[in-house]
């Protein structure tokens, strides 16, 4: 008894050596990898904050109400966070090389829908990205033409507008991540002509005074004004 | 000159067929023929009166008339002027058209125009807008610096409403006149002289790329010829009355004239931040002369779309404005009618920290400017409640008073500009 | 070389101006003489004038340059004897070259016998030859031609104590046309001269003969009818003669001097020549293109005679103060040069002595409607001298080479009538004839080559005109036509180089053929003909359709 135990231990120990054996170099090769990984990571981090500063990144991102949200979040300014964020990706992606090298099956195959997936996450960031600048500035437009032309709630009107922007925004983010397309443009779908029925609704029945006096504003506003103040600013 | 060819080979030809000039007058034009017969008309009878011996040419820049304006330029017969006016004709004198483009677009009007005159070698010449009435020796006025005592720019001043062109003279003329240090009355202006020496120099110093210099071409001639330390006066044109009332929009008024300085300060800086104070300019005739007409003026109004435009736009001007000013000017938006009052200072200071904040770009350029309008609404009826009751020189006090405080404030702005870098 | 008996002959002629005293002294007393002129026949004739017009040479006392005549039947003893004048006459006829003399019917001198006796008593039987009055007060209104000498157009006669009517100078009494006597003594005069051969007669001052109370007195319809019966009697007892008259005045107001073709043959068209300066000036083709444009149609057998200079001042009469002060300005700076609302100076100086301009000028005078008239002395762009006083500045002596008194008198230079240009531009060494001929590229040869150019080309006399209105206002371009003969002139007005486009769209398939070189130009086509013209510069095409 005592023989086939130490004998099944030592076999066992045996297969342990070999599959150490086996498995010890492609563990060597992805600690490598993981340890240049990290090196490329953190000098691509570097030139890319680099990059950022000098195409005013942060600036830019301050237009976007992008910086808004990172201070509200309590993280580092947006170069910062781009970079670091890039450097985890990176070093991410160097392990789960090295974790490809060492051959588990089921773990290659997450491996590899995670290569596929990050170019989408990519390009869903920078739409989102794009976006809240698009949204921050047709929204600031939309408040100034407002205010200017003296239409009421002009706010209201800009945060409609940023709304419409954003939700469109995420929902094309949402479809290019390929994570619930479908119900993502169909709710930006309802909400949009949910609005657009709202608002007919209020220029057509309730907001009729309003309608009736923008309208005069519009068409009447020439000749109502030239009995008034018939000032040139030049 | 950046690109020749925006010149149409049938301009080209008309030009050949010119040749050389001593006077070119240009008319920038779309849709005008209800009065450009007439204005022609006074033109050519200026020209035979005052020029009889020089060589002269209409130049008319049209930008897509529907109505047969340019027809009615060239079709004006110096026959008929003669005749009335009982002048004789010692040269030919040419009327030529061409058509820019299918919309008016003023930098390309005047581009035009400045080409042909550096193509005929053009020792004097004069813009004139078609939409104000001009007497018939404005040209001689206009002209007779420039060929008579070697003057390189000339600026009109007309006799206005006291209450007409505030944002020039609540912001345009005093801000010009702090920073680049000369008392020009009217530094946008539609109608204006200038020698060919200096249209040569400006059409080769500007990038005509359109983008941001779409408009207001006429201001940005003016602070080249003040950057050019060229030779500049002012002539009193007398009444300036428009023919036909385009509309008072404020925001593209700020555009062309605001978005422009403030455009320019950058490029410019070096100068203007050395100057100190300000000279007057040669100016032939009254230096201001205004109509005392009573008018009824909304002023309930503008006070709302002052205090509706800060309440608004907070969030536009946390990012433009210094806290301090902010604040003091949400504590004037609360005040009612009666006790409303935009003091100058504050006003200096506001526009100063929109200059600075335009130039780092803090958010659009042209969402500043178009945030500038209800300020300068509130600006306006404090202008016009001071001066509801006050006599020509009363006025002309306070506008200098006004023009002193940002002489004043100047080394603030200067300060603000050198942080920002 | 026989005359030509064309009875139109003055519409092909090319006219020579001289006056016998200037040109060649041929007895050494320091005057030019008929005889002299004789002697230089040949090269007029080479130089292509088939017809000479003589300054006045009737007996004189000069006071003004012969137009005050004291004996009509005679010719001045400085020039000759009558056999003398017969002699040129017969010599001038043989060489091809008709003769016209200057005919001063308006007034005589005071020296004249007429005048001695009219003014000798009220009831001298010539007492009413003249136009005598009590009062200066008559015909008030009436202009004074010689502003800068008289003060008014009655003179006060010490003889007779009475005023007589002069509208030049005061020693030159008008003669009294509403007396018949005075009339049939001025036709006597005529035949007198047309006898011995003379081809024609320019009239002088002739829009005064008559005056009458409460009008200018000029241009009357009675002075008409007076020239009119001249003519008829002209054309009874000597066809083929011709009169030209002198009148300055309006081309409107010239008309009626053209009758229905029954009254003078030509006319000097004045306000023209000055409008030629200006538009060389002005680099522009206006003024010339609006004097023609108001110049009325004449009849078929009538003819403009144009001239650049002549022996008096470049008149600015018929031109607007704007336009006198711009003249003034651009060619007389010097005030000394004004004289009687004019400037008397010669061809070249006024032209600043560029030959480009002195030839483009002279293209204009030989291919613009009517008789050229070439001053003497012009064709090899003598100077003057404005220190000699009055018109004398251009009336100097004919330079024929750079020798003793430029060849022109064997005299002392002290005796001649008139001192020589000296000066080292235009004084006889460097400006005379000799020299002239000598060199193939002169300004004489030049004129002998467009003269003869001219010539060959009836169109230039006889054809009509159009003009063409091309966009550059610096080219003065026209067409001539006769029948089936067109020439196309194109004149540069501008010292610049230019480029015009001409429609020619109404001879499209002629080719243009260049008149002086005989070169052939593109054909015209459909779109407008572009020509290039250096400074200055013109070109005749002939448009020959083959």
């Amino acid at each position: 008894m005592k023989d086939l135990i130490i004998s099944e231990l030592s076999q066992a120990l045996h297969d342990l050596q070999i599959a150490f054996a086996h498995y010890l170099p492609r563990l060597i090769v992805m600690l490598i990898l993981a340890f240049v990984g990290w090196a490329i990571a953190y000098a691509a981090r570097m030139i890319l904050r680099s990059i950022l500063r000098f195409i005013h990144f942060d600036r830019l991102s301050e237009n976007a109400g992008a910086s808004q949200l990172l201070a509200k979040a309590a993280l580092p300014p947006a170069s910062e966070v781009v970079s670091r964020f890039v450097f985890w990706i990176m070093l991410l992606g160097f392990i789960l090389l090295g974790v490809n090298v060492l051959g588990i099956l089921g773990l290659q195959e997450q491996v590899g829908k995670f290569f596929f997936f990050l170019p989408r996450l990519f390009v869903a960031l920078f739409i989102v990205f794009v976006g809240l600048l698009a949204a921050t500035f047709f929204a600031r437009a939309a408040l100034l033409a407002a205010v200017n032309a003296n239409i009421p709630s002009p706010k209201v009107i800009s945060l409609a507008v940023r709304s419409i922007i954003i939700v469109f925004v995420l929902s094309i983010a949402f479809e290019e991540l390929g994570i619930a397309e479908q119900t993502m443009l169909v709710a930006f779908g309802i909400a949009f002509g949910a609005l657009m029925l709202g608002l007919a609704i209020a220029f057509g029945i309730g907001g009729r005074e309003l309608a009736q006096s923008f309208l005069e504003r519009r068409f009447v506003r020439a000749k109502k004004e030239e009995n008034e103040d018939e000032l040139s600013p030049l | 000159m950046a690109d020749e060819t925006f010149l149409t080979d049938d301009f080209l030809r008309q030009l050949v067929n010119v040749g050389e000039v001593d006077i070119l007058i240009g008319l920038p034009t779309h849709n005008n023929a209800k009065t450009i017969g007439s204005i022609v008309q006074t033109i050519q009878g200026g020209i035979l009166r005052w020029f009889p011996r020089e060589r002269a040419v209409i130049i008319n820049a049209d930008g897509g008339s529907r109505d047969g304006t340019p027809e009615l330029i060239t079709g004006v017969s110096i026959d008929d002027v003669r005749r009335d006016a009982n002048l004789h004709a010692l040269r030919t004198l040419h009327s030529i058209s061409t058509r820019y483009g299918n919309s008016p677009i003023e930098t390309v009007a005047l581009r035009t125009i400045l080409a042909a005159a550096e193509l005929l070698q053009a020792k004097a010449c004069v813009v004139m807008s078609p939409e104000c009435s001009i007497e018939s020796d404005s040209i001689s006025k206009l002209l007779r610096p420039i060929r008579g005592d070697g003057f390189d720019f000339v600026t009109p001043i007309y006799r206005r409403h006291k209450f007409e062109g505030l944002l020039i003279t609540n912001l345009i003329y005093p801000m010009t006149r702090a920073l680049y240090g000369l008392r020009i009355r009217e530094p946008y202006t539609r109608d204006f002289g200038f020698s060919g020496n200096f249209a040569s120099d400006f059409l080769a110093q500007q990038s005509w790329d359109g983008g941001s210099n779409e408009s207001g071409i006429e201001l940005r001639l003016t602070l080249a010829a003040i950057a050019g330390h060229r030779r500049i006066c002012q002539t009193f044109l007398g009444d300036r009355e428009h023919i036909e009332h385009r509309g008072a929009d404020l925001v593209p008024a700020l555009r062309q004239t605001v978005g422009t300085l403030f455009s320019a300060m950058d490029a410019d800086f070096k100068l203007w931040s050395a100057t100190n104070g300000s000279q007057s300019v040669t100016t032939e005739g009254p230096d201001h002369e205004v109509l005392m007409e009573p008018l009824r003026i909304n002023r309930k109004r503008l006070r709302e779309m002052f205090a509706s435009g800060v309440a608004e736009l907070a969030g536009v001007f946390q990012q433009i404005l210094s806290p301090p000013t902010l604040a003091e000017l949400q504590r004037i938006a609360s005040l009612n009618e009666a006790e409303f009052h935009y003091p100058a200072d504050l006003w200096v200071r506001t526009v100063y920290e929109f200059a600075a904040s335009y130039r780092k770009s803090v958010i659009s350029r042209d969402h500043i400017i178009q945030s500038l309008a209800p300020l300068f609404r509130g600006r306006a009826l404090t202008f016009l409640v001071e001066n509801r009751n006050a006599a020509a020189e009363e006025i002309e006090s306070n506008i200098e008073s006004l023009c002193i405080e940002f002489e004043r404030q100047k080394p603030f702005l200067v300060q603000m500009w050198k942080a920002r870098e | 070389m026989p005359l030509n008996q064309d009875v139109l002959w003055y519409k092909d002629a090319i006219i020579y101006q001289v006056h016998v005293r200037t040109f060649n002294d041929s007895n050494g007393d320091g005057i030019g003489d008929f005889v002299g002129l004789e002697q230089k026949l040949p090269y007029l004739q080479e130089l292509g004038i088939n017809a000479i017009w003589l300054m006045p040479f009737f007996p004189s006392p000069l006071r003004d340059d012969g137009y005050d005549i004291a004996d009509y039947h005679s010719v001045h003893s400085s020039y000759g004897t009558l056999e003398d004048f017969r002699k040129l006459l017969d010599s001038a006829h043989e060489r091809g070259i008709r003769v016209i003399i200057e005919m001063v019917l308006n007034h005589t001198s005071d020296q004249h016998p007429w005048f001695q006796e009219s003014r000798s008593s009220r009831d001298n039987p010539r007492r009413d030859w003249y136009v005598w009055s009590d009062t200066d007060n008559r015909y008030k209104g009436t202009r004074i031609i010689f502003l800068d000498t008289e003060k008014s157009n009655w003179a006060w006669d010490p003889v007779s104590r009475s005023y007589y009517w002069h509208r030049f100078f005061s020693h030159q009494p008008d003669l009294n046309y509403d007396n018949p006597a005075v009339r049939e003594q001025m036709w006597e005069v005529m035949r007198f001269w047309l006898e011995m051969g003379v081809d024609a007669f320019r009239l002088d001052a002739v829009p005064y003969l008559v005056e009458r109370e409460g009008t200018n007195c000029e241009n009357l319809p009675e002075t008409h009818a007076v020239l009119k019966e001249l003519r008829r009697r002209l054309d009874e007892q000597f066809p083929g003669r011709m009169l030209l008259a002198e009148a300055n005045q309006w081309p409107a107001d010239l008309r009626p001097y053209f009758g229905d073709g029954d009254e003078f043959h030509m006319a000097f068209h004045f306000p023209l020549m000055p409008r030629m300066f200006m538009g060389v000036k002005l680099e522009d083709r206006k003024p010339i293109i609006e004097i023609l444009q108001q110049t009325p149609e004449i009849p078929p057998t009538c003819q403009w005679s144009l001239f650049l200079r002549n022996h008096d001042e470049l008149t600015l009469e018929m031109v607007t103060d704007m336009e006198r002060d711009y003249m003034y300005d651009s060619y007389a700076g010097d005030k000394t040069m004004r004289l009687n609302l004019g400037i008397r100076r010669r061809l070249a100086p006024l032209l600043e002595n560029d030959r480009r301009r002195i030839e483009l000028m002279n293209g204009m005078l030989m291919s613009l409607p009517g008789t050229p008239i070439i001053y003497y002395g012009d064709e090899i762009g003598m100077g003057d001298n404005i220190n000699l006083g009055d018109r004398n500045g251009v009336r100097t002596p004919m330079q024929w080479s750079g020798g003793w008194n430029g060849g022109f008198s064997t005299a002392e230079p002290d005796r001649l009538y008139a001192p020589l240009i000296q000066n080292p531009v235009y004084g006889y060494p460097a400006v005379n004839v000799v020299a002239q001929v000598g060199s193939e590229h002169s300004l004489l040869h030049w004129m002998r080559r467009i003269i003869d150019v001219r010539k060959s080309n009836v169109v230039f006399g006889r054809g009509s005109i159009e003009f063409l209105h091309p966009p550059n206002h610096r080219i003065l371009a026209y067409v001539r036509r006769l029948g089936n003969e067109v020439v196309l002139v194109v004149n540069n007005l501008s010292g610049a180089a230019q480029a015009v486009e001409l429609d020619l769209r109404g001879y499209k398939g002629h080719i243009p053929i260049e008149m002086s070189g005989k070169n052939i130009f593109p054909r015209v086509g459909d779109l407008p003909y572009l020509l290039t013209l250096g400074p200055y510069q013109f070109f005749w095409f002939r448009l020959r359709r083959i």
